[in-house]
């Protein structure tokens, strides 16, 4: 089946040329990381889309193909007001209503109660929309050589497809995973151009079965022993807790005895859905198809778990930087640690102290955001020729703001 | 003279070529047959802002669609950068930033002018709620700070509260009428919600020696509802919790949580002062002691020093609502004495502090008006 859409040679097209994937690291990015979280601090936040948009940048460059860079042409100013028409669309009506709601007929209110259901199934029915819409426009801000990317299809059609098959998941016990998530990839692929070129993609659920099932057991296997020890544990901590040193230490013991079953039982579970994750990504990669070439992906589950325990730690630096700032700035002024929070200076410094916790939270997502997308260019690689002289620019779709509804969710 | 990839943005195809910066732009040598592209400076951009560790450019152009030029040499990149400063990260970023830079500014200079100029926005909207609305919010948040425990109600038990809050309303020097409710909870504290309405827990009136003690703490309520303290803290709680959605990017959704908001009130320690001068005069006018307000003060003091490290986490509410215990009851101290009477009768303060005596039978009875 897969040479049906290999390269053939054919006459009348233009001559067809191979197509090389590579990552060319970007060099610079901590004084990006701490620019941008500067820049965000003096501006309030506001910043942010526009760091956002420069990091983007730098990532879309970094990739090669033939040698050339992939470019990000989207900008801040899109991405701020894609957020502040969402902003004051969707989620300003949503607390004005939400607040009137309570009001009238208070917190605990059956109505209050409805009406938080149906925000909510509002907000599951936006999820597909936002997904589709966020990936168009990153297309529409992607070219190489000067050729855009796109998204053609209809953001309903896919919003209906994710929220039907999301109903599903409960009634299937997850069964129904492997094949809403090559439904849903298919839907998005077939709508994905780049310049007047359709991909194709080709994909059937079947394959991923094997793997999802060890995936299944695996992860019962693992609740089944967390839910085990976490009841063990729990019936111990009934005991009547007396408040003498004695027995709080006990209690004290045996609840971070419960938060580390939680956290190995995680890890094992992470571990277990990095190894099928890895195989979904290679099978549809393996199953995608663009012109006469094809797709190939190696990625493994130790190498997206490796990538995903770097970025982990320096998530948590990032934030340790932040809360450090936060600690050095409010412990400068007075005693706020101590729970003076009234004068003028310590009020100063709180504010203060926000701001850079702001600021610098999310400090090291240039480095994340790189690591990522080097491991999957790095495994990823693509077979057989393009007659690259025979794509044309495909229609502008005229999308003017981006992502606002991906970012509000 | 380098050597670039050109492609003219119609197909996906792209060329060799050589490029030449001179004084009138980026000179793009196709082919020796054809006139050499020029690309002005200014009218350029660049894929990736210019920066120190640039190894490479891409360049577009605003008068040629589509059209790249792609140059592979970091020498390149850094000589640009000199001929067009403006395509510089550095330059870009502070384009970017500079607008939000001056407002983040008047931000700041505003919220300081109406904080010098004392103008508490929160309280000037919070005075234009109407009374209906204040009722309604007070209801909420007297729901939900009780949680669903019972309201107490022995009938000699609310005849003395009834005599004590109609003793103090007559002396607070405001037309306002409060409803004071009596809640079956251990806690210590006591709260004003919105609509003159005010809690007491029964912790706070068991633990009381007097009832001067019970009088100062509902003065001080009093106080706080007559300055409409709830309602502006409501307010600006609002509001604060709007702009830092705006700040995160709109991913809080905080505002949703309107229970949880009303439940966290707390005052500034100005706030306090000012419903503590309200209470020493309230109880001044209707003749009662303020010993047994400073004496209400030690008490709480007491109880801060007391709490075992698992409690104070249920009961931080008091510590965190009522900072600064000491100053307050020296300033209460320092009131000249009086001649005074007792707040209640031994009698009727004996049913005040039973008033939650016989279990409730169910189901439970509506909060009463006193």
């Amino acid at each position: 089946m897969d040479q049906e859409y290999l390269a053939r040679p054919d006459a009348s097209r233009p001559e067809a040329e191979p197509l090389i994937l590579s990552w060319s690291q970007p060099m610079g990015l901590a004084s990006l990381a701490f620019t941008n979280a500067f820049l965000r601090l003096v501006t309030l936040g506001i910043y942010n889309f526009w760091a956002k948009t420069e990091v983007r940048k730098r990532i879309w460059s970094a990739v090669r193909l033939n040698g050339e860079p992939l470019t990000y042409t989207g900008t801040g100013k899109e991405l701020f007001l894609g957020f502040l028409i969402i902003f004051a669309a969707i989620l300003v009506p949503i607390m004005l209503l939400s607040a009137g709601v309570i009001f009238y007929f208070g917190p605990e209110s059956a109505a209050a109660n409805i009406f938080n259901v149906l925000i909510y199934i509002f907000i599951f029915l936006l999820t597909g929309i936002a997904i589709y819409r966020a990936q168009r426009y990153r297309l529409s801000r992607t070219s190489w050589r000067g050729i855009r990317g796109g998204l053609v299809g209809s953001d309903r059609a896919y919003a209906w497809a994710y929220s039907w098959s999301a109903l599903l998941i409960p009634f299937t016990w997850g069964w129904i995973v492997p094949w809403r998530t090559t439904m849903l990839q298919t839907l998005m692929m077939q709508d994905t151009r780049f310049g007047d070129r359709p991909f194709r993609f080709k994909a059937k659920p079947g394959p991923l079965y094997s793997s999802f099932a060890v995936f299944w057991v695996g992860t019962a296997i693992i609740a089944l022993f967390a839910i085990g020890g976490l009841t063990g544990m729990a019936s111990f901590a009934k005991q009547p807790i007396q408040v003498t040193e004695g027995s709080t230490t006990q209690t004290l013991k045996i609840i971070a005895l419960m938060y580390g079953v939680t956290a190995i039982a995680f890890l094992f579970y992470y571990v277990l859905s990095a190894w099928y994750r890895a195989k979904q990504i290679n099978h549809f990669s393996n199953h995608t198809y663009f012109e006469g070439a094809k797709l190939k992906s190696t990625v493994t589950g130790a190498g997206l778990v490796k990538v995903a325990v770097g970025n982990f730690l320096l998530t948590m630096l990032g934030w340790a930087i932040g809360v450090g700032l936060l600690i050095l700035i409010t412990g400068m002024t007075s005693n706020v640690l101590t729970g003076e929070t009234e004068s003028i200076a310590a009020r100063l410094s709180i504010f203060a102290g926000i701001l850079v916790l702001i600021a610098f939270s999310g400090l090291f997502s240039p480095f994340v955001q790189a690591r990522n997308a080097r491991y999957l260019i790095e495994n990823l690689s693509i077979e057989g020729e393009v007659p690259l002289a025979g794509i044309s620019q495909g229609a502008d779709q005229g999308i003017k703001r981006g992502e606002g509804l991906a970012q509000a969710f | 003279l380098f050597e670039g990839r050109f492609t003219d943005g119609k197909t996906a195809s792209s060329e060799d070529v050589n490029v030449r910066l001179t004084s009138r732009g980026v000179e793009i040598h196709r082919s020796a047959s054809i006139e050499p592209l020029i690309w002005p400076y200014g009218a350029l951009h660049v894929a990736e802002p210019l920066n120190s560790h640039s190894i490479d450019a891409l360049l577009t152009y605003d008068f040629m669609t589509g059209a790249t030029l792609f140059v592979p040499e970091g020498t390149f990149a850094r000589r640009l950068a000199i001929e067009a400063p403006h395509l510089t990260a550095k330059a870009q970023r502070w384009r970017h930033a500079m607008p939000w830079i001056w407002a983040a500014c008047a931000v700041l200079l505003i919220s300081s002018l109406v904080w010098l100029a004392d103008l508490q926005p929160s309280r000037a909207i919070a005075r234009m709620l109407p009374d209906s609305a204040r009722e309604i919010l007070g209801k909420k948040t007297v729901e939900s700070m009780s949680e669903g425990r019972r309201t107490c109600s022995t009938s000699a038990g609310l005849a003395a509260l009834d005599e004590l809050v109609a003793r103090l309303s007559a002396a607070s020097g405001s037309d306002r009428s409060f409803k004071v409710i009596v809640i079956d909870w251990p806690l210590l504290n006591a709260f004003a919600a919105p609509g003159e309405q005010i809690v007491l827990t029964h912790g706070i009136i068991s633990k009381a020696e007097s009832a001067d003690e019970i009088a100062g703490v509902l003065a001080h309520e009093m106080g706080h509802g007559i300055e409409m303290h709830p309602e502006s803290g409501l307010v600006r709680a609002i509001g604060m919790m709007a702009a830092i959605d705006l700040l995160l990017g709109g991913s809080g959704g905080t505002l949703a949580n309107f229970g949880a908001l009303l439940a966290q009130l707390s005052y500034t320690r100005d706030a306090e002062r000012v419903a503590d001068k309200h209470a020493v005069r309230t109880l001044r006018e209707a003749k009662i002691s303020s010993k047994g307000f400073a004496r209400f003060f030690k008490r709480m003091q007491e109880a801060e020093n007391e709490l075992p490290i698992g409690k104070a986490i249920t009961e931080i509410n008091i510590l965190r609502t009522h900072p600064l215990t000491e100053e307050r009851r020296r300033a209460v101290e320092r009131e000249p004495d009086y001649p005074s009477t007792p707040a209640l009768s031994a009698e009727r303060w004996k049913a005040l502090k039973d008033i939650c005596k016989p279990p409730p039978a169910p189901p439970a009875e509506p909060p009463k008006d006193t």
